[in-house]
């Protein structure tokens, strides 16, 4: 009867056993293959580490070796994992890969970068790379070229809320029932299209040129006798963020399109019932409603105004004066034009570290400002 | 004349009279070599090439193509034919890098080695940089080991970057006579190209910056009545110091040439990557570098800098005067938009830059400014600044002039990484021998190229003429070159590691200075502390040394 039970339970005890030890087998062999790995992985970086430093002399002209041990660990490790865990594994053995790549790609290069951010690194030094402990802490804050910087991006940042409220009255419009709507919401999304630094060429370069560009012409035939666009510091911080706002705008209307055609016509239309006029309707319903999809659009729109750069190395190459500054672009000089990688990693993580914190806490703002609005 | 000869030669663009002309030169050159022998037949064979190099567009006939670099490459192959044999280098690859500034430096190099590719069977790889990318692009390949090109075009500034590290490839004594080393101008010879004792470049450009004016300005009779009207000393005319240059710009403002806004001396505010450095430096040189004296940017022994100094505070003074009687949005303009989008297409009477200007104004599309145009060594000042005695001395010969030798010109430079491949190395020398030919030289200096003169045999102004330049323009033009090139107070720019660090530090203070932030003095001296921070980050010792070594002190 058991023995009936069994059969129809299951597989019987000897092939189950049997696939115990097998997978114990598997088991051992992918904590073999995976040690192997590891042991060649770090062999292989203790090699690299003693031909850097000049104990041995193996020909190892460039860190690639440790590259090709790494990509043999993460297969290994990848394959381990099934090896080993079975089914678990497989499911972990999806993600690793994405995780690997990332821990690659992303946090290895962050953590030497913070590294390489309390060194002395110039690329023309004879002397190379030399720690200097918080020297380049020291310099960021008595830099006053960072500063300027930073306090144009304030200035920067503040515009995307004007960037925001066209955005969303274009959103608006072609949410309306207008003719041709489907042509100027392509026609309208065209600016995404085009790279920033054509825009620098084509509109900063050309347009706005002070001689020959259409837009001085025109400025002059209204009266304006020096339409110069970058030779005062307000003129030229106005012109450089109406370029990237012809940028972003439709970046930011489309989603607030997306967001404006998802929200429920019923309520619109029982307000309209009520006697709601067009700007009560926009202000108690649309406005709130569409507060959500606002704040996604605002937060996405201030990360990548915070790294702005090309517009203002392309067509003002940071003035006059500095007026035109952003962070991104003095860092880019400091590492292009200078060479001097320490300072510019130092600029670099310590500007992350201030994005980070200044998006957490709008992120934040925006949460309990919403959760009270509601 | 055989039908094929004749066709080859109108498929390079001469006319019927341009070959009878050739011919004829030829018929009385042949009949001299009976009496020349060997040599008279050599002659008149190089008489005939540079004749027709200098045709190929022809001057006048617009910007020159591809085909033109390609026709004139082929031309110019017989140098190389004479070392190598057809197809000895088949197998070979070389990497190339260079600048790709205004579509020319590298683009042009692909059109002249195109033939020697297709001769000598080596297959060339490009790498193409902006100017603004090439200065980290060669620091960081230097920096970490990373040399990944075997021929790179560079300026005599990074000698002691890269030469001194060991990564560039002694010139093998044969390169050294196919490219004729005498020919070179003297400011070009050793220690210039070389490094300890060793020879590393192929020269195929030399820098200065020259004056280039309108001569429509200066010989406007209502200007010249204005001129006096206002009780101004002296005639009205092309100045010939700084202070002449400030006061015509200041006079000018206000006043109209040929219908159009009358416009001065075109100054360079905005920042271009650390080379805009070169055009405040192109004013100050008369003030601040001494007959007596062969540093102007740092004090010889102690590397201190010299830019807060009085000649230099008074050249960056004169800048911020100057700027409101310029164009009304000079403040954003760099020196590429000082010579090509105003002064070639006519806005602004004077302009301090390389010769490009000159070589461009007839021979560009995008000039209008062909056949008003004059050529002169920088002005030079009534006073110059003694730095061992703080005080400004007036010179008994007259104003002080010194000609600003910015970035030394471009080279060719094999790297030491083709060394141990002897056919590899054969190879990347033959190439860079021929893009630095004596022939070819003539033609990169008569078109827009990026390159001016570096050679004597270039200044023969019979050539120019005969190749349909204006006697009194190309005379003017290259007199500019050779007057800046042979003066004996030259400023010879220091060949010292991360010069363009000082530079590009300098550039971001005076956008500061010119945009109203902050005094001369103040900028200056800002620039200073900044500069000793950049000498002492670099290693202080050691920059003095090569300080030293660049000024032969």
């Amino acid at each position: 009867m058991s023995h009936t039970t069994m059969q129809a339970g299951g597989p019987p005890a000897s092939r189950r056993s049997e696939r115990t030890a097998r997978q114990l087998s598997g088991a051992r062999n992918g904590r073999l293959l995976l040690w192997a790995a590891t042991l060649l992985l770090f062999a292989t970086l203790l090699l690299q580490v003693l031909e850097v430093s000049g104990v041995v002399s193996m020909g190892l002209v460039s860190w690639r070796p440790l590259l090709f041990a790494y990509l043999i660990w993460a297969g290994a490790l990848c394959a381990a994992q099934v090896m080993i865990r079975g089914e678990d594994g497989q499911r972990a053995a999806f993600v690793l890969p994405a995780v690997l790549f990332t821990v690659a790609m992303v946090v290895f290069p962050t953590v030497f970068g913070l590294y390489i951010a309390f060194t002395d690194w110039n690329l023309s030094a004879a002397a190379g790379r030399q720690f200097n402990g918080l020297d380049n802490l020291r310099s960021l804050f008595a830099d006053v070229y960072f500063w300027n910087a930073l306090l144009n991006m304030v200035y920067y940042v503040l515009a995307v809320l004007v960037q925001y409220a066209i955005a969303f009255g274009l959103a608006l419009l072609l949410n309306a029932e207008i003719k041709a709507r489907k042509f100027f919401r392509v026609a309208f999304l065209l600016p995404l299209m085009l790279s920033p630094v054509a825009v620098s060429w084509m509109i900063g370069k050309s347009l706005m040129e002070y001689r020959f560009g259409p837009a001085a012409t025109l400025a002059r035939h209204l009266g304006w006798d020096n339409p110069a666009f970058f030779s005062t510091p307000w003129l030229a911080r106005t012109s450089i963020m109406a370029m990237d706002a012809w940028v972003s705008i439709p970046f930011m209307m489309i989603l607030l399109l997306a967001g404006l055609q998802a929200l429920p016509s019923e309520i619109k239309e029982a307000a309209k019932v009520d006697g709601a006029s067009g700007w009560q309707s926009f202000k108690e319903i649309t406005f709130p409603l569409m507060l959500p999809v606002s704040m996604t659009v605002i937060i996405l729109r201030i990360i990548f105004q915070l790294k702005l750069a090309d517009i203002v190395i392309n067509v003002t190459a940071g003035g006059p004066g500095g007026a035109t500054d952003t962070v991104s672009s003095f860092i880019f000089r400091e590492y292009r034009d200078r060479s001097n990688v320490g300072y510019g990693t130092m600029l670099a993580e310590f500007y992350l570290v201030i994005i980070i914190i200044f998006v957490a806490l709008i992120l934040k703002g925006a949460s309990r400002w919403m959760q009270r609005d509601n | 004349m055989k039908v094929s000869d004749f066709e080859r030669m109108m498929a390079i663009g001469l006319s019927r009279r341009a070959i009878l002309k050739t011919g004829a030169s030829l018929g009385a050159v042949a009949a001299a070599s009976g009496v020349l022998g060997s040599f008279g037949a050599a002659f008149a064979q190089d008489v005939s090439l540079r004749g027709q190099i200098l045709q190929v567009p022809g001057v006048g006939k617009g910007s020159p193509t591809d085909a033109d670099w390609q026709k004139v490459g082929e031309m110019c192959l017989e140098a190389t034919k004479k070392s190598v044999t057809q197809g000895e280098f088949a197998g070979v690859e070389l990497s190339f890098m260079g600048l790709n500034n205004q579509n020319l430096h590298n683009v042009l190099f692909r059109g002249f080695l195109k033939p020697w590719e297709d001769y000598t069977g080596a297959k060339i790889t490009w790498i193409d940089l902006a100017q603004a990318d090439y200065n980290p692009r060669l620091q960081q390949a230097i920096a970490t080991g990373t040399v990944d090109f075997d021929l790179l075009e560079m300026g005599a500034p990074f000698e002691g970057d890269v030469c001194g590290r060991g990564l560039a490839s002694e010139m093998p004594d044969w390169v050294k006579a196919q490219i004729d080393m005498d020919d070179y101008v003297d400011y070009l010879k050793a220690p210039v190209g070389t490094w300890d004792g060793k020879t590393y470049r192929i020269s195929v450009d030399g820098d200065c910056h020259n004056f280039n004016y309108r001569t429509d300005y200066f010989t406007d009779t209502d200007l010249a009545k204005a001129w006096k009207d206002e009780g101004h000393e002296g005639e009205w005319g092309v100045p010939k110091t700084w202070q002449k240059v400030q006061e015509v710009t200041k006079f000018l403002k206000g006043k109209t040439v040929g219908g159009s806004d009358a416009i001065g001396y075109l100054d360079a505010p905005k920042a271009w990557g650390g080379f805009g450095f070169y055009f405040l430096a192109s004013r100050a040189t008369a003030y601040a570098k001494h007959p007596d004296d062969k540093a102007w940017l740092f004090d010889t022994d102690t590397m201190k800098p010299r830019i807060n100094n009085p000649a230099w505070v008074r050249a960056i003074q004169d800048v911020i005067d100057a700027l409101p009687s310029e164009s009304g949005d000079q403040l954003n303009a760099d020196p590429g938009t000082t010579a090509f989008q105003q002064f070639l297409a006519g806005t602004g009477s004077m302009v301090s830059w390389w010769g490009d200007v000159g070589a461009g104004a007839r021979t560009s599309d995008s000039s209008v400014v062909g056949d008003t145009i004059g050529f002169d060594i920088l002005p030079g000042s009534d006073d110059v600044y003694n730095s061992k005695t703080g005080q400004w001395d007036k010179l008994a010969s007259g104003p002080n002039h010194a000609p600003n030798m910015a970035y030394l010109g471009w080279g060719v430079y094999v790297m030491a990484r083709v060394d141990s491949d002897e056919k590899k190395k054969k190879a990347a020398w033959s190439a860079a021998a021929h893009l630095g030919g004596k022939d070819l030289a003539l033609w990169t200096a008569a078109y827009p190229s990026g390159f001016q003169c570096y050679r004597k045999s270039q200044f023969d102004i019979k050539e120019w003429v005969s190749a349909g330049y204006d006697e009194a323009f190309i005379t003017s033009y290259l007199n500019s070159q050779s007057n800046s090139y042979n003066h004996p107070n030259a400023a010879i720019e220091p060949r010292i590691p991360g010069i363009f660090q000082y530079y590009s530090v300098a550039e971001d203070e005076l956008a500061k200075i010119f945009a109203g932030q902050a005094t001369a003095q103040a900028g200056a001296d800002a620039i200073a502390a900044a500069w000793e921070k950049i000498t002492d980050q670099l290693g202080r010792d050691k920059q003095i040394a090569l300080y030293k070594a660049s000024l032969g002190a």
